[in-house]
Formats: C-alpha cells, sequence, structure tokens
C-alpha cells in the first residue's frame, strides 16, 4: 500500500498545474462550506440566545389551548393555582431545570393622558424572571435597569416604540386601562421606571409590570397566571429535556376548564412548547440550515465533477502505462487501487487545504466580530470553528473523491495490456 | 518461483509450445488473420528471435506466447502451463511470475526512479521482502551498469540507459522467459549493440530463454535459432551456429 500510495502522489505531482486548479477548486467549495456553515451557526445561536434570554426562556407551559389563541392573550385560559402547583412541583424536581418565571400576559391600553395606544403587557416577578431571561434588563435601556427589580409594583416599562411615540420620558406617569376575564375594565395608574429596546418575535415589543399589579389591574384573586417560561441548566440538552417535560406535564390533569368540568387524569389540560415552537425565527433558523445544506450540496457537485474529470484525464493520459504495469504482471486489483488512492489522495489534500482555509477565514471573522443590525435586534458574529462541520466536510469529500475515481479506476483496472500497449 | 499447476509436470516440456494458434483481429464485420496455424515448440535457455516483414504477425505471436493477447484457435503452453485458457487476473500472475517484457519505446514508469522501475515488479507483483529486493535491485543495476543513475527518473536518461534500465527490470523478478518487441529500434547502433550484449551476458548468467521481434539484423545475427514469420506463418526455421557474444 505505501508503494501504491507513493505512485498515487508522484503521479498527482507530475502533472502539477492540474493538481492545484483542482485542488484550489475543492478546497475553495470546503472553505465555502466551512465559513457558510461558521457564521450561520454563530448567528443561528446569537439570534436564538438573544430570543431565549431576552424573553421567550427555553421552554413555555400555557393551559391547553393557548397557543393557538396566542395572538389574542386570552386570559381564560389561564392556569389555574392548583395547576401550577402540581407544576411547580414537577419543574422543581427537574435537575435540569434553572430556573422558571410565572407570567400573566395580556392585552391594555396605555395613555400618557393625551393620548392612547394598545400595548401587550408581561407581568412577572422581576427576580424570577431575571433568572429566566438574564438578557432582559440589559435591553432596558432608559431607566432601572437592576434585575432583582427592573419593575417594581406601581412602575412600568414600555418598549421604545410606545415610549417614543407617546413622548414619554422615564418617571412620566401613564394610565394602562384592561379588561379582565369576567369582562370588566379597569384602569391604574403606573410610573414609566424603564424604556426597553425592541427585539423580534411576538414578545419583542411587550411592556413589563409587575405581576401583583397585573393581579390588581385585572382583579385576579386566586394565583393564576398565563404563562410559565423554564429556563434549563444546559441549553444543549433542550432536545432531551424537552420531550420528557412535554411528556410529564401533558400526564398532569388539569383543573377547572373554561366550562367548569374537570379535565380527566391522563387526557392532560397543560402543554409545553419549546422556544422553536413560539418564534417565527425557528423558521428562519430552519433555511439557514437548508442554506448549508445546498452549500453542502453544491461542494459535492464540485467534488464529483473535479476529480471525475481530472481521474479521467489521468487514465487517458496514461493508458500506455497502464499496459505496462499490466503486463508486467501488477493485478487488476492493484491497478484499480493506485487510481482510487490518487483520486482519494486529491480529495484528502483539497479537504485539508479548504479546512485550513476556512478555519483561518473564520478565525479572522473571529478576531474582527462582525457586528449589524438584524430585525431590530445588535448582532455581533464571532463565529466559532465548527470541528464537527469540518470532519464532516472532509470526510464528504474524501469520499465523494473515492466515489468519483472509482469509474476511471476500474476503467485503468479492465484495460486489456495488448490494446494499452498499442496506445501512444 | 514458476509456478506451475499440480497437473503440468515440467519434465521433457518445453518453455513455450504453440499448437495451431491462430489469431484473427476483427474490424466490424472483417476478419484479419494474423497468424494462421503456428505449431512452435522452444526450449529453456535459448536466444532466439523473431524475423519478417511489419505486418506479418511477429508480435502478435510475442503476445499470445507472454499472455498479454489470447489465439482465437488454438493453444499456448508456457513452463506447462495452458496460457490461452487462463483468465486476466490469474494470467496477469503468471506474467509477473514468469515472464519479463523488454519494450522497443523502453516503457519505465516516468514517475519512478531508476532505483524504484527495476523495484516495481518485486513490490507490486512478487511482494518481494525489503532485504531481498534491495539485494536484487542493486545486483541488477550492477550488471546493467546503471548503479550510478539509480535516483534518476526515466527523463533524465539516455535511450540506451533506459533500455538498459528495462533489461533490469525485465530480470529482476527472475523469469524464465523474457519477450522484446524490437528492443534496438530506437536504439543507435553503437548502443543497440551494447544493449544486445547485455541481454546476451543475461541469458548466459541467468538461464533465461530471450525471445525478440526485430527486423534488426544485429539482433538477428545474435540469435541462436531464427524464425522468419510471413503473412503469418512461419516460413523458414533456422539455427545461427555463428551466434553468442559478438560485441
Amino acid at each position: 500500500m505505501k508503494n501504491i500510495i507513493k505512485i498515487a502522489w508522484r503521479n498527482l505531482l507530475r502533472y502539477t498545474r492540474r493538481t492545484l486548479l483542482t485542488s484550489s477548486l475543492i478546497a475553495l467549495g470546503v472553505a465555502l462550506v466551512i465559513v457558510f456553515g461558521g457564521v450561520g451557526n454563530s448567528f443561528r445561536s446569537e439570534v436564538t440566545g438573544i430570543l431565549t434570554n431576552s424573553n421567550l426562556g427555553d421552554l413555555q407551559i400555557h393551559k391547553k389551548g393557548y397557543l393557538g389563541s396566542m395572538d389574542n392573550l386570552p386570559l381564560d385560559l389561564a392556569i389555574p393555582e392548583k395547576g401550577l402547583a402540581a407544576i411547580r412541583g414537577i419543574l422543581d424536581a427537574n435537575p435540569d431545570v434553572l430556573a422558571y418565571s410565572e407570567r400573566i400576559r395580556f392585552g391594555a391600553m396605555v395613555s400618557n393622558f393625551a393620548q392612547t395606544t394598545g400595548i401587550r403587557l408581561t407581568a412577572v416577578a422581576p427576580e424570577k424572571e431575571s433568572r429566566v431571561c438574564p438578557a432582559l434588563p440589559g435591553r432596558i435601556k432608559q431607566g432601572d435597569a437592576d434585575p432583582a427589580a427592573f419593575v417594581k409594583p406601581g412602575s412600568v416599562v414600555l418598549p421604545l416604540t410606545i415610549a417614543a411615540g407617546l413622548n414619554l420620558k422615564v418617571g412620566d406617569d401613564v394610565v394602562l386601562v384592561a379588561t379582565n376575564k369576567e369582562g370588566s375594565v379597569n384602569g391604574i395608574t403606573f410610573k414609566l421606571s424603564g424604556v426597553s429596546e425592541n427585539i423580534m418575535g411576538p414578545q419583542g415589543k411587550d411592556g413589563y409590570i409587575h405581576l401583583d399589579d397585573a393581579r390588581s389591574l385585572l382583579r385576579i384573586e386566586d394565583g393564576e397566571i398565563t404563562e410559565i417560561a423554564v429556563k434549563l441548566r444546559d441549553f444543549k440538552r433542550l432536545g432531551k429535556v424537552y420531550p420528557a417535560l412535554k411528556k410529564t406535564i401533558a400526564a398532569l390533569p388539569g383543573a377547572k376548564g373554561e366550562a367548569g368540568s374537570e379535565v380527566k387524569p391522563g387526557k392532560g389540560g397543560f402543554e409545553t412548547h419549546s422556544w422553536e415552537e413560539l418564534s417565527p425565527f425557528s423558521s428562519i433558523a430552519r433555511i439557514v440550515a437548508l442554506l448549508i445544506l445546498v452549500v453542502r450540496l453544491v461542494l459535492v457537485f464540485i467534488v464529483l465533477v473535479s476529480i471525475l474529470n481530472v481521474m479521467m484525464m489521468s487514465v487517458y493520459e496514461r493508458i500506455g502505462e497502464i499496459g505496462t504495469i499490466a503486463s508486467i504482471g501488477t493485478p487488476p486489483s492493484k491497478i484499480l487501487a493506485l487510481f482510487l488512492v490518487e483520486g482519494l489522495s486529491l480529495g484528502l489534500f483539497s479537504g485539508l487545504l479548504g479546512c485550513l482555509a476556512g478555519a483561518g477565514i473564520l478565525l479572522l471573522l473571529q478576531a474582527v466580530k462582525l457586528k449589524f443590525t438584524f430585525g431590530a435586534m445588535d448582532l455581533m458574529l464571532a463565529p466559532a470553528v465548527p470541528l464537527a462541520e469540518m470532519l464532516l466536510s472532509l470526510t464528504v469529500v474524501v469520499i465523494i473523491s473515492t466515489l468519483a475515481s472509482l469509474q476511471p479506476a476500474l476503467k485503468a483496472s479492465r484495460m486489456e495490456p495488448v490494446e494499452a500497449l498499442r496506445h501512444v | 518461483m514458476i509456478e506451475l499447476k499440480d497437473s503440468v509436470t515440467r519434465i521433457n516440456m518445453p518453455l513455450v509450445k504453440l499448437e495451431n494458434a491462430g489469431k484473427n483481429y476483427i474490424t466490424g464485420e472483417i476478419s484479419t488473420p494474423a497468424l494462421k496455424e503456428i505449431n512452435l515448440s522452444i526450449e529453456a535457455g535459448k536466444f532466439i528471435s523473431f524475423v519478417g516483414p511489419s505486418g506479418s504477425g511477429k508480435t502478435t505471436l510475442l503476445n499470445l506466447i507472454g499472455c498479454l493477447d489470447r489465439p482465437t484457435s488454438g493453444r499456448v503452453f508456457v513452463a506447462g502451463a495452458e496460457v490461452s485458457a487462463m483468465d486476466r487476473k490469474t494470467s496477469a500472475k503468471f506474467r509477473g511470475e514468469n515472464i519479463g517484457f523488454i519494450f522497443q519505446n523502453f516503457n519505465l514508469i516516468p514517475v519512478l526512479t531508476v532505483y524504484e522501475n527495476v523495484e516495481y515488479p518485486l513490490i507490486m507483483v512478487q511482494n518481494v521482502q525489503p532485504e531481498e529486493r534491495r539485494r536484487r535491485v542493486t545486483e541488477m543495476l550492477d550488471k546493467v551498469g546503471m548503479a550510478e543513475q539509480a535516483h534518476k527518473y526515466p527523463a533524465q536518461l539516455s535511450g540506451g540507459q533506459k533500455q538498459r534500465v528495462a533489461v533490469a527490470r525485465a530480470l529482476a523478478p527472475r523469469p524464465r522467459l523474457v519477450l522484446a518487441d524490437e528492443p534496438t529500434a530506437n536504439l543507435d547502433h553503437a548502443t543497440a549493440y551494447k544493449v544486445i550484449g547485455l541481454m546476451h551476458a543475461m541469458k548466459k548468467e541467468f538461464d533465461t530463454t530471450f525471445i525478440f521481434a526485430t527486423h534488426d539484423q544485429k539482433i538477428v545475427g545474435e540469435a541462436e535459432l531464427i524464425y522468419t514469420i510471413e503473412d503469418g506463418l512461419i516460413t523458414e526455421t533456422r539455427e545461427n551456429a555463428a551466434a553468442g557474444g559478438k560485441k
């Protein structure tokens, strides 16, 4: 085998220019896949991080049917106190759960006494909310951004667009008017304690008030809430934790439904959703993954055509030589191996070259820290070198190179020596 | 070293034997006879020449003996084995172990050095152990006077030097039979004589049978047995008493 490898490499170096041109093309393709993969993954994880750390959490639990009516923020699909206690028990016992935050989400009107506009509000306990969404206090650009008390009783945090639209400054009074689930309207005056920047997604332009204020405004006397946002200790374990938790939560019996009837045990009264099901960004993330796949397919095509072309030329140019080695007695299997190793070596060399180039470009991007705005979010791309992507690209290139060499190699190994020797 | 089938005995068997061997080349619907019903027996250890005009069938006969081609009729035996009945894999193995080839255009592998070219059949065909391989390559390069050029590539050699390397490569695996097709056609007069002398010396030293297909009177004069081939038939067989060792 050592001798076969030696001859294969020398044959590659024999046509230096052709080998380098082909290698460069394949290396470019590999580098493109790695850079695209690295940047794509960095973009995906950056946006995912912002969304999950700013407002979504990693998972959310609602009363069954809530997600379907989420745009209306229905108060009648709330998690009752009894169900909440059961869910708390499950979450407290789960070692993968770092924290969870209970929320009441509802629609309201906000007025600066001269103008009124609609607003979506999330009522939270700030300390719990900051553990689930650690980036949330950082989004409060004006006013109090203390993670433990970014929204105090009697105060409200408004999104930048509404604060600017109503010409409000931190410290100004506003009135929030809301309708509760029985249909009664109530209004309370709040002090604007902070202005938050917008991010994409359904909860990206919500205002925040304290959970106790929401109960007063909506006249909720028991402890019911509409949503529980959950933060995991390790986001990478979402794929494992989510299905298990979903199953456990779904097995809980629902408390009183809207018709006042008890949901039977085992039928499930609550539903769990991962951030992907709650954010439109998951579609973008899927598109990014699809684009990476397309680039990968283009790479496969580049490698296939390049190696096939080079190896076909190599066989046609060396027919006489093939005749010589065959007449000397080289077994057909070794002639086959000779050309396969040649194609494989070319692929391996080009793949490694591409990996190095791709890693180099990504390291450069990492050092530069590319900043840009995406859907009102300021992103900073610092793509990591995706080792798994590199390994995958290299493997794909080597396999495709070998496959592309197979036909020319078979042709060479099946040549009749006497025919090949006649070829000059 | 020579692989013989169990059923075949070496005793009283000529090294090469052709029984009514014929070869037709078919192009479209036209069948052109290149060899017609050849019967031939060649004993081991001879220096033999096939002579005849171009297209007479010399190379075709050499190809049949070298199991590079199969006859369309008749049978061909080499070292007791029926090579005309072998499949591609078996005939490749048989060639590697029993037959050496010397070509008109030298046919050295351009990416290998002189040393590596001679070593090639020992590694790729015979799997000879490294120490024995080194010994044999060095010995052969010494004998053909190419030891000092061992590190050079074929492109750096003259025609005569290339053919000496080809002789060394053909003989390094210790074949019983060497087939040479116009080995001096691309060499000048003096170099051709040197190469013929070298092959003669090798024949004596290793008791190898040499069969040439040639127009070259220099080789013809060195042959012990001369077969004249015309239109695919052996028309004359003559012994050359004066053969051997002229330079």
